[in-house]
């Protein structure tokens, strides 16, 4: 199903997101919050990335500055064979069909004064020349698809429930065929009986429709579940990019294996010999990162280097990328780089 | 006043009308506003004098006064003396002869019968007529045939020139205002908006507190007057938008009431499109003293009253001090600019009746003090309040909220501290102080103060009424819910003798004379009263109106037919 | 939504009856009295007359009883005789002004249009004007433009307009000679040249009072448009491509209407009861130019009757603005 001489669907490269600092009696501008510090990744087609991290390091800001729903301050991100960074406007909203977004909260993310089938039939409007029949069928064909009874096409976003509102959400996404989905937190405002459905219903989709996520999401379980590769974001930076499987079973960043430890045991035996890594401190402001490895102030194992010297993202074993003083690199530079036993190709090496 | 020179002054004030020579209606329009606007044009159901002067431009009296004071002839052909045999050697009746021929607006004769309702309307109990005391002492008033009216009194009357004299007591037209008499009289709204009547101008328009607008009465007894073929009053707004739309926007022709402070009057006159005059007529801004105790220790219904004498100023010698300390110019100058006049006087006008009196004048600071020294008001104490006999020169000063007065009671207030007494300040809502209710414990009437500042005036020329209030049984009290204009409390035999006196003499000069005595009785001789400022009407008119002649006796409008555009 | 307007409108009837009976006796009680304005040389005897032929002699309830049924009956019954030209009233006895010994209701059919057409004007000027200033401002916030909008709206805010008047007098009138200070309500539009002449007498007030709303009404909208300018459904809406138009227009602006409407609905009432100190300044004769002058003169009934009216006025438009919410927003339903 995936062709591996292809160029991946989505390339980010040296992704850049600062916000500006304005201080003092004239606003001058007097530094940056780093929400995204020089990311860099590729997805498949067909693939899911999964996006792990706490809250406030900058996972939802990749997601935006990929549709740029954010002006990203540098760096290059090509979907389907356009930079989306350098495109003008009226590109840019022409090529909104192939990437859609999927957001957090469903309840916000609708317009409370537009019914159903208005918020679906949208885009439709704008960027197919249906007539208002054949648009109607398509409301109704999404709404089948997501699994919300056709009875609903005229309710407001109000009279649903979290799941329903949020099927909506992805209905919406759905609507104009889209390549790529950012999956933005989709379940963190659902019950958790809610959320298996949402993320089952997400995986048949991508099943039926072959299509691409990037899943951000602070649920290690859930990402365990949905996603193929995960990348694991801290301050900013991606620290690790690993296929799910190796990552879960073998973190290699002290980061990644400390986060990895909070996961909730299902099986009891295995959470009783479970040991958690517990950091100290908190996290840095990402206006006034560390000068050396953005983790150097928690990290259980820093070491002199760690404090002066930012580590590159580097591949470390076939289809691994660390970026970690304590581990070498073993294929520099370029060179096929593998993956998890399912997806080998990836791409070219990722450095900074 | 002597009536043959009224005569000549009333023929001379004709001669130099300047518009004798222009035609009736050729000088387009003549634009007038006032700071209040008109709400009726019927003076008998308003004491306004906004109302009374836009009515006297369409309703006239018999007869009016002049800008000196003199009375002229309006409707009749000549004011009836004495002499012409008018008025009956006992002094107890008068008649009037109307103009032969002269019209109403509608075009129908103005008869004997129209004056005689007149009478009969304002006279009504139930009418509620606001100038009635027009009609005092009117026995009955009766039409002798169709241009004459005989006016009888219930007794000599040596100043008969009450009714159907001035703008407050025009005629109406019996025709119009026949079924709205007594009580009726409020609900007849068209009428007391839109009066037929004799004068120059007729109402073509009338919006309640906002415009009058008038055109030339084609009817007028002149037919060459008046110039202007049409008139409007625009009412509303305040004092300085009057004064800026004659003095420097030249929207309107005149503006009554202008009275603004003195730096805005000297701007506005500045920009050379028109100028203020003032009529000064008797209105006088006093203090009153009170001669009972208004000491809020003693029981509700004594206080203030005759039963309970005021601690210190019924001595001469504080009331002569207090009035020493004050500079009347520096006062005038503050408040009034060009529209006031310092004065020791509460007759000031007309010259026949206004006494000489200018001693307090110039202050004295200096003799106030050696005063106050040698009658035993020492600081026996140090604290820089004078006093005797247990009793302090501390004193509550009240009056109304206005900019002026509070200027002048900090004034007043500074001068008395530096004789050497306490001035406690009091500002009460005009609206309160001068209801008249006798609930409120701050009504003029009642004087719950040792000193109250405002401003009196008389109508028209004679002070007669206007000085009885000072008799002994004018004060008010709780046995006449405190109704009276005796506000100090102020009780002469002798003033009261002779005011009783002045009512039966005849003889002007005389009149004059006595006048002056009692005018000087309770400001110089007694201080009860301490005039400060003799305040004038400001006006504006604009360089382009000629013929205005300011009348502070009438209505400022009293020659309005001889207004013409200068061109 | 039928139910719920009706139930409003009967609760309001007890409303109106409490309020009407409050005003009465503050405007009674309140001190000043008809006469204060009588000049001192008017006698005591003849100023208890006039208050008798006023009727201000009765006690307070009976005039209260006797203004309840003018106001609810013979008024009423005035207005349909004038209408189909039947005799309901008789000659019962309207309200009548103590100033003007006029009908009250007269006097307030005379002003409303001056009011309406002015102060309606100036109104509608400002909303004009303030809500594309709120839109562009909280579009571009912190932007040049929404720096000087947020100065504008601050002086709308703070100076007075008694103090705007007065200056634009002296800049309009005195200096430029565009416009007339005093307000002329004899004009008739009848052709070209009067029409000019009316828009130049409203300029001046019209912008005095525009000023002053838009300042009101552009600071409301900004900020709501700010708080959906946030919202994740407007970042939907661009991610799906959506033009910025559509966006603004459509997803922003609607949903800050909102607020916005309802604020305006509520301004309403103002309109009619005119704008006191503006009114006053230009000589417009409106609505409020009546009450400063019938508090002026203590003429109670005028006073009573204009108070009450507002408070009608007020309580309308809050259902009007409860309901149209009802419109808006389709999260609220009332019944």
């Amino acid at each position: 199903m995936r062709d591996t001489q292809a160029a991946p669907l989505v390339q980010v490269e040296g992704l850049k997101m600062y916000f500006p600092v304005h201080t003092g009696i004239l606003r001058r501008h007097t530094g940056n919050v780093k929400a995204v510090d020089d990311v860099s990744f590729a997805i498949h087609q067909g693939e899911t990335l999964g996006l792990v991290g706490e809250s406030g390091c900058g996972k939802s800001t990749v997601g935006r500055a990929l549709l740029r729903l954010y002006e990203p301050t540098a760096g290059r991100v090509v979907i389907d064979g356009e930079d989306i960074a350098t495109l003008s406007h009226e590109a840019l909203r022409r090529k909104r069909p192939t990437m859609q977004m999927v957001f957090q909260d469903p309840q916000a993310s609708l317009n409370p004064r537009m019914s159903l089938s208005a918020i679906i039939a949208e885009p439709l409007t704008e960027h197919t020349k249906l007539t208002a029949a054949q648009r109607q069928n398509r409301v109704y064909e999404l709404m089948d698809q997501v699994g919300l009874n056709r009875r609903f096409a005229n309710r407001f976003p109000h009279e649903f429930s979290g799941g329903q509102r949020q099927r909506i959400g992805i209905a919406r996404a759905l609507a104009l065929n889209p390549k790529l989905i950012v999956c933005d937190e989709p379940i963190a405002a659902l019950d958790v009986s809610i959320q298996a459905q949402v993320v089952n219903l997400l995986e048949d989709l991508q099943d039926t429709l072959g299509l691409t996520y990037l899943f951000i999401s602070h649920d290690l379980s859930m990402v365990r579940h949905i996603a193929d590769r995960v990348a694991v974001m801290y301050l900013g930076r991606i620290v690790e990019l690993s296929p799910r499987d190796d990552l879960y079973a073998r973190p290699l960043h002290p980061y990644a294996e400390a986060l990895l430890s909070a996961v909730n045991e299902p099986d009891p035996d295995r959470a009783k010999t479970r040991k958690r890594i517990l950091l100290k401190g908190d996290l840095p402001s990402p206006a006034n990162p560390p000068v050396g490895c953005n983790f150097c102030t928690r990290c259980p194992k820093v070491f002199a280097r760690c404090l002066t010297e930012k580590p590159a993202l580097v591949q470390v074993e076939p289809g691994r990328q660390v970026a970690c003083h304590l581990f070498e690199t073993i294929h520099p530079a370029t060179g096929s780089t593998g993956g998890s036993e399912a997806k080998e190709h990836l791409q070219h090496g990722v450095t900074q | 006043m002597k009536l043959n020179s009224a005569l000549l002054g009333a023929a001379c004030a004709f001669a130099i009308a300047p518009a004798a020579f222009a035609e009736r209606g050729t000088d387009g329009e003549v634009k007038l506003t006032f700071p209040q606007a008109v709400s009726i044009m019927n003076p008998y159901l308003s004491s306004g004098t906004k109302d009374i002067y836009a009515a006297s431009m369409v309703i006239e009296p018999l007869a009016g006064f002049d800008d000196s004071g003199n009375l002229i002839p309006k409707l009749v052909s000549e004011i009836p003396t004495v002499e012409n045999g008018g008025i009956s050697e006992d002094l107890t009746s008068i008649t009037w002869k109307l103009i032969p021929g002269l019209l109403w607006s509608d075009g129908s004769p103005v008869t004997s019968a129209d004056v005689v309702f007149t009478g009969q309307y304002c006279m009504d109990p139930a009418g509620g007529c606001a100038q009635l005391s027009k009609f005092e002492g009117v026995a009955s008033i009766e039409a002798v045939d169709e241009t004459s009216i005989k006016v009888t009194f219930t007794g000599p009357k040596p100043n008969p020139y009450t009714a159907f004299v001035g703008a407050t007591a025009p005629i109406l037209q019996k025709a119009q205002f026949e079924a709205c008499i007594g009580a009726a009289a409020p609900t007849c709204t068209d009428q007391n908006s839109m009066p037929v009547g004799t004068g120059a101008f007729k109402v073509t328009g009338f919006t309640v507190n906002d415009t009058v607008s008038m055109e030339a009465n084609s009817n007028y007894r002149d037919p060459a007057k008046p110039a202007f073929a049409t008139a409007v009053i625009k009412g509303g707004g305040d004092a300085e938008g009057s004064a800026r739309a004659v003095m420097e926007t030249g929207e309107f022709d005149y503006a009554w009431n202008t009275q603004i402070p003195p730096d805005s009057q000297a701007a506005m006159a500045a920009a050379g499109k028109g100028q203020f005059v003032v009529a000064f007529g008797t209105l006088v801004e006093r203090l009153e003293m009170n001669m009972t105790n208004p000491s809020a220790d003693l029981p509700e219904g004594e206080r203030s009253t005759a039963m309970h004498p005021h601690p210190f100023l019924t001595d001469i010698n504080v009331r002569t001090a207090l009035s020493m300390a004050i500079d009347r110019d520096i006062l005038r100058e503050v408040g009034y600019g060009a529209g006031g006049k310092p004065t020791c006087n509460i007759v000031p006008a007309p010259a026949a009746y206004a006494s000489d009196n200018t001693a307090c004048l110039t202050q004295d600071i200096e003799g106030a003090k050696a005063l106050l020294e040698a009658s035993g008001w020492t600081d026996t104490d140090g604290d820089g309040i004078r006093d005797k006999d247990g009793a302090k020169l501390s004193i509550l000063y009240q009056s109304t909220v206005n900019p002026i007065r509070q200027d002048f009671q900090a004034l007043i207030k500074d001068w008395w501290s530096e004789i050497g007494v306490e001035t406690e300040l009091k500002a009460i809502d005009p609206g309160v102080f001068f209801g008249g209710d006798a609930g409120s414990p701050d009504t003029f009437q009642k004087f719950y103060a040792d000193v109250e500042m405002y401003a009196n005036n008389f109508d028209g020329t004679d002070p007669e009424a206007y000085l009885t209030q000072y008799k002994c049984d004018k004060a008010p009290s709780p046995e006449n819910q405190w109704q009276g204009e005796n506000m100090n409390r102020f009780c002469d035999p002798a003033y009261d003798a002779m005011v009783t006196e002045l009512s039966s003499t005849r003889d002007p000069a005389k009149r004059a004379e006595m006048a002056k005595a009692l005018n000087d009785m309770v400001t110089k001789d007694t201080r009860i009263v301490i005039p400060l400022v003799h305040r004038g009407t400001l006006s504006a008119h604009s360089n382009a109106l000629g013929g205005v002649m300011i009348n502070a006796w009438d209505t400022e409008m009293w020659n309005v037919a001889d207004w013409f555009r200068v061109k | 939504m039928l139910t719920f307007t009706l139930r409003r409108l009967l609760l309001a009837i007890p409303t109106l009856l409490f309020i009407s009976l409050i005003i009465f006796l503050l405007v009674d009680l309140a001190p000043g009295s008809p006469m204060s304005e009588i000049p001192l040389t008017v006698p005591p005897e003849v100023r208890q007359k006039m208050i008798a032929a006023l009727g201000a002699d009765q006690p307070v309830f009976v005039r209260y009883i006797l203004w309840l049924r003018q106001f609810f009956w013979v008024e009423p019954a005035y207005l349909l005789d004038g209408w189909f030209g039947t005799d309901l009233a008789g000659d019962q006895q309207r309200i009548l002004s103590w100033q003007s010994r006029s009908p009250v209701f007269t006097v307030i059919g005379q002003r409303i249009p001056q009011t309406l057409t002015v102060i309606g004007t100036a109104y509608l000027v400002g909303i004009l004007i303030a809500v594309p200033i709120g839109i562009y401002s909280a579009y571009r916030q912190y932007s040049l433009f929404d720096q000087l909008g947020t100065f504008v709206a601050m002086i709308g805010f703070s100076v007075p307009t008694f103090f705007t008047g007065t200056l634009f007098i002296i800049i309009f009138a005195v200096w430029l000679g565009w416009f007339p200070t005093k307000y002329d309500t004899t004009l008739e539009v009848t052709d070209w040249a009067s029409f000019i002449r009316q828009m130049q007498q409203m300029a001046m007030p019209v912008m005095v009072l525009g000023l002053a709303n838009a300042a009101a009404i552009s600071r409301y909208m900004r900020s709501s448009m700010l708080e959906n300018m946030g919202q994740d459904y407007v970042r939907t809406a661009r991610a799906k491509g959506m033009t910025e138009r559509t966006v603004v227009l459509k997803h922003v602006l609607r949903n800050s209407m909102i607020p916005v409407v309802t604020v305006i609905a509520l301004g309403i009432p103002s309109i009619f009861g005119g704008a006191i100190i503006t009114e006053n300044l230009f000589g417009v004769n409106g609505i409020g130019a009546a009450l400063i002058g019938a508090i002026h003169a203590s003429d109670l009934p005028m006073v009573q009757t204009l108070a009450f009216i507002f408070a009608v006025l007020i309580v309308g438009f809050n259902l009007i603005a409860d309901i149209l919410y009802g419109f808006l927003d389709p999260r609220i339903r009332y019944d």
